[in-house]
């Protein structure tokens, strides 16, 4: 139930044209949704974009059934697109391309975050849209930017994460970096610069009538995130190196075990005095141990240190510990696990970061929420379900674009709407087309991954 | 270069921590005239330094990069006058960006409330790591520590090790990052409404709402299931061709790759010279290669082993199969692509000299840029933003410096 008018969040009266797929374009338009933009998600019936369904990873469905509709159950999806509309079109087909079109004259934004040439492919590049609505903004967000040699090179999260020198300081020191995880954060970054980006251009269209194009580059958008890195390069002549959860000023820093399976504590002493408050807590012997008098002598005796830290944290709960240190000031924090943990901190379950969400596909569950709070609602979030495939058809082409019943009839008979994939439609995730297309035509595949 | 966009715009920075710091320099680069507060004794910042006696200005290299373009002016927040001048200052700014803890500007005596009486139309954001409200919002934070509460930490590193951050302080910036965005979109609903705002921005939360940790904690609610620690090679939902997943040592260095699925087979066999393995009945489908990933694996490193970064990732772009080379920092900075973009700009630092920081993180087309200024030295600005903005004289001046309230 929403607390006040939905039609005064910051973005209201903004309507957004997206086209795309996994983390970086969709996170985007959930940021957009959230701030009250009407986000119309564009998909289709020929090539399913929802992550993983076939073969299905069973725990990406409720109660693990991928029932009739997998495609609408998946739980990747529909927690990346809340807030949004769904419609599907088949952009090869005229009658396709037509309203894609008849849309962009109504709204104010399209972003995409396929290969640059993907939406020149259909012949709906900035030039072409421009003429239908020149104050139209226009995003292409690949992984390089949009000129330059690497301009369409493929990339994902893991390629952004390599070439920005993120993955170099990542993982244990003592390992090499063939152990490093699969987790990348890049999307994430490059989904707020392209919200950012978007807001943006409004504000200058605001206030001077232009529309524009967009060059957003994944990888250079990740960059800024890592810049003092290259400026210490530039100044100690030295580039930076793996430092695992230690760091160079403040120590003993570490994550520690605790009481239970896997349990672990985040605790970072950043000074002198945080240091003494530490010891009165831990032992009070400590603080006279000469080996750990001063910063530099805690970061030469570290390893020792955190000996002594973990036989004590070992047989203690980590909110314990972590109440423990919060109160004598020193930055402590248990380290959760993504499930059970998360949904049961008490400061997110205060902050109503979980709502319930009811899917009319999926059913009813906690979702996460959006994350922007704004003293003009209250701090309260709206988090509507992601749509399911083609939900909103009938609403975006009856009434925002006014369609007649048969016109729409019509693009369903011939195939360029619908809400159920086509027999042998290409379902997305790992077995996006059989092993025998691939053979015959790869470098058709390989054209659409810029997440 | 910084973009003309939002330059009628002036954002008073308050923060004295990475986040809200990188959120003001961001609306700097487009356009925001951005006037840093520090205490008379300087930003905590600028000495925060992962290498303390590295910079020639005294300011750490953190510093140069979160405030370049910005103005500063020290003020004593302890002083009445000091807050009487800091008063004046929120009145005619149109953003107020702050990472104090909850409940800081009102004991100061300007909680959200008044500011937004005596000026309606303020946008301010407030970064902290728990935000406004919740029994946490009092906690101290570091990188590692909110991270650790956000989800993410968990799950990264080796199963039977201790649980490791990421490389970069990505919480801070990500949500400071985020901050930006939602403040500029305030500023949209501002031109259209003339209406103010104020952001409650926690970077814990920021980070529990990550994409990934999203995505990744959906499963948990749909079905139970658990995301923890995996060795990377066999860390995939779904088939994800394993012998091919994750980092690899090759000639000069190291390689990611993240082939998702069977369809890359037949390119990556192609790409090693190996299309007849295509046919081998060990591998023909995705479930025999995963349990013949070893053989596998050990064809694909040996091919690996001869070959550069370079060279591999024209092979991987030729043959369509998601590759990437890991840079060290050095290596990123004469990256050929990042050198055609002109994508790092550079500064001329009075203190420091020439030095090269990152550049837009992304570009508009119709819009003028500007020059990039480097990061500010404590106090430059004073008098010019006092001057103009508080309409304070030589001798006020003179007389507040005496007495070390500038």
């Amino acid at each position: 139930m929403n607390l006040y008018p939905t039609d005064d969040l910051p973005l209201s009266g903004i309507r957004a044209l997206e086209l795309s797929e996994i983390w970086a374009g969709p996170y985007c338009g959930c940021l957009l949704s959230d701030m009250g933009a009407e986000v119309i998600k564009i998909e289709s019936i020929q090539r399913i974009a929802r992550g993983p369904i076939n073969p299905p990873p069973d725990g990406m469905y409720p109660e693990r059934d991928p029932g009739e509709r997998p495609w609408d159950r998946q739980a990747n999806f529909n927690s990346t697109n809340r807030n949004k509309k769904g419609l599907t079109l088949d952009l090869k087909t005229n009658l396709g391309a037509e309203a894609f079109k008849d849309l962009v004259k109504v709204s104010d934004i399209v972003f995409c975050n396929y290969a640059r040439t993907v939406m020149e492919g259909f012949n709906l590049g900035y030039e072409e849209v421009k003429k239908i609505n020149p104050d139209i903004i226009y995003m292409l967000m690949p992984g390089y930017g949009n000129t330059g040699p690497y301009k369409d090179y493929r990339s994902m999260g893991m390629a952004i994460d390599a070439i920005t020198g993120h993955s170099y300081l990542r993982g244990y020191p003592d390992m090499d970096h063939t152990n490093n995880s699969l987790v990348h954060h890049p999307d994430a970054a490059a989904a707020v610069n392209a919200t950012l980006a978007l807001s943006t251009a409004l504000v200058h269209r605001e206030l001077t009538g232009e529309g524009q194009f967009i060059d957003m580059s994944q990888a250079e958008s990740f960059m800024t995130h890592m810049g003092e890195m290259f400026v210490e390069y530039q100044i100690s002549g030295a580039p930076r190196e793996r430092r695992g959860n230690r760091h160079p000023a403040y120590a003993p820093q570490g994550a520690y075990k605790c009481e239970g399976e896997d349990n672990w504590i985040a605790i970072s002493v950043t000074n002198d005095d945080q240091w003494f408050s530490f010891c009165e807590v831990i032992g009070k012997s400590l603080k006279k141990d000469p080996r750990f008098s001063t910063v530099a002598n805690r970061l030469k005796n570290h390893d020792d240190l955190d000996a002594i830290i973990t036989a004590w944290t070992v047989a203690r709960d980590k909110y314990t510990v972590m109440y423990k240190l919060q109160n004598k000031g020193i930055p402590a924090g248990a380290v959760l696990n993504c499930g059970p943990d998360t949904y049961a901190d008490p400061h997110l379950n205060d902050r109503e970061f979980f709502q319930i969400v009811e899917h009319p596909e999926a059913g009813i569950f906690p979702m996460s929420g959006p994350v922007l709070r704004f003293e003009s609602t209250h701090g309260i979030t709206i988090h509507n379900p992601s749509p399911t495939l083609g939900q909103h058809n009938n609403y975006i082409l009856e009434e925002i674009l006014g369609y007649s019943k048969e016109k729409i009839n019509l693009m369903e008979e011939k195939e360029v709407i619908g809400i159920i994939p086509l027999p042998g439609a290409d379902l997305g995730g790992s077995r996006r087309a059989s092993e025998e297309q691939a053979r015959q035509s790869n470098a058709k595949f390989n054209n659409d991954e810029n997440v | 270069m910084p973009y003309k966009a939002l330059d009628q715009f002036i954002v008073l920075d308050l923060s004295n921590r990475l986040s809200g710091s990188f959120c003001a320099k961001t609306l700097g680069l487009y356009g925001c005239e951005v006037i840093k507060v520090e205490p008379v004794t300087g930003d905590l910042t600028r000495k925060w330094s992962s290498d303390p006696n590295s910079s020639g200005s005294g300011d750490s290299p953190l510093f140069h990069h979160i405030n370049a373009g910005k103005k500063s002016v020290t003020l004593d927040l302890n002083s009445p006058e000091g807050r009487d001048i800091l008063d004046i200052l929120i009145q005619k700014s149109n953003i107020l960006i702050e990472t104090f803890q909850p409940g800081e500007m009102e004991s100061w005596g300007f909680p959200y409330k008044s500011i937004s009486r005596t000026n309606p139309g303020l946008i301010m954001t407030s970064v902290t790591p728990y935000g406004q409200t919740g029994p946490h919002k009092e906690f101290d934070y570091t990188e590692l520590t909110v991270f650790a509460m956000s989800g993410a930490m968990h799950r990264e590193g080796l199963p039977d090790r201790y649980p490791i951050r990421y490389g970069a302080e990505v919480a801070q910036y990500y949500s400071g990052n985020l901050a930006a965005a939602a403040t500029v979109s305030a500023l949209l609903r501002l031109l259209r409404k003339g209406k103010g705002d104020w952001l409650d921005i926690s970077i814990q939360e920021c980070m529990a709402g990550h994409p990934h940790q999203i995505g990744r904690r959906a499963p948990f609610i749909y079905s139970g299931e658990l995301d923890l620690r995996e060795q990377p090679r066999l860390s995939s939902s779904g088939t994800r061709e394993p012998y091919a997943v994750g980092t690899f040592q090759c000639k000069d260095g190291y390689m990611s790759f993240l082939p998702l699925g069977a369809r890359m087979w037949p390119n990556i066999a192609r790409m090693i010279g190996r299309e007849d393995l295509l046919s081998n009945p060990l591998f023909d489908d995705a479930d025999k290669r995963t349990s013949n990933r070893l053989e596998l694996e050990a064809i694909f490193q040996s091919w690996l082993n001869d070959r550069t970064r370079q060279e591999i990732f024209e092979a991987v772009q030729e043959a369509g199969v998601p590759g990437s080379p890991i840079l060290r920092s050095d290596e990123v900075m004469q990256n050929k692509q990042f050198l055609e973009r002109n994508y790092f700009t550079l500064v001329d630092h009075p203190q420091q000299g020439p030095i090269k920081l990152t550049g837009d993180p992304f570009r508009l087309s119709a819009v003028d840029e500007k020059p990039l200024k480097p990061a500010p030295l404590l106090g430059e600005h004073t008098d010019q933003v006092l001057k103009k903005m508080v309409g304070l004289d030589d001798n006020q001046l003179t007389s507040l410096r005496e007495r070390e309230i500038v």
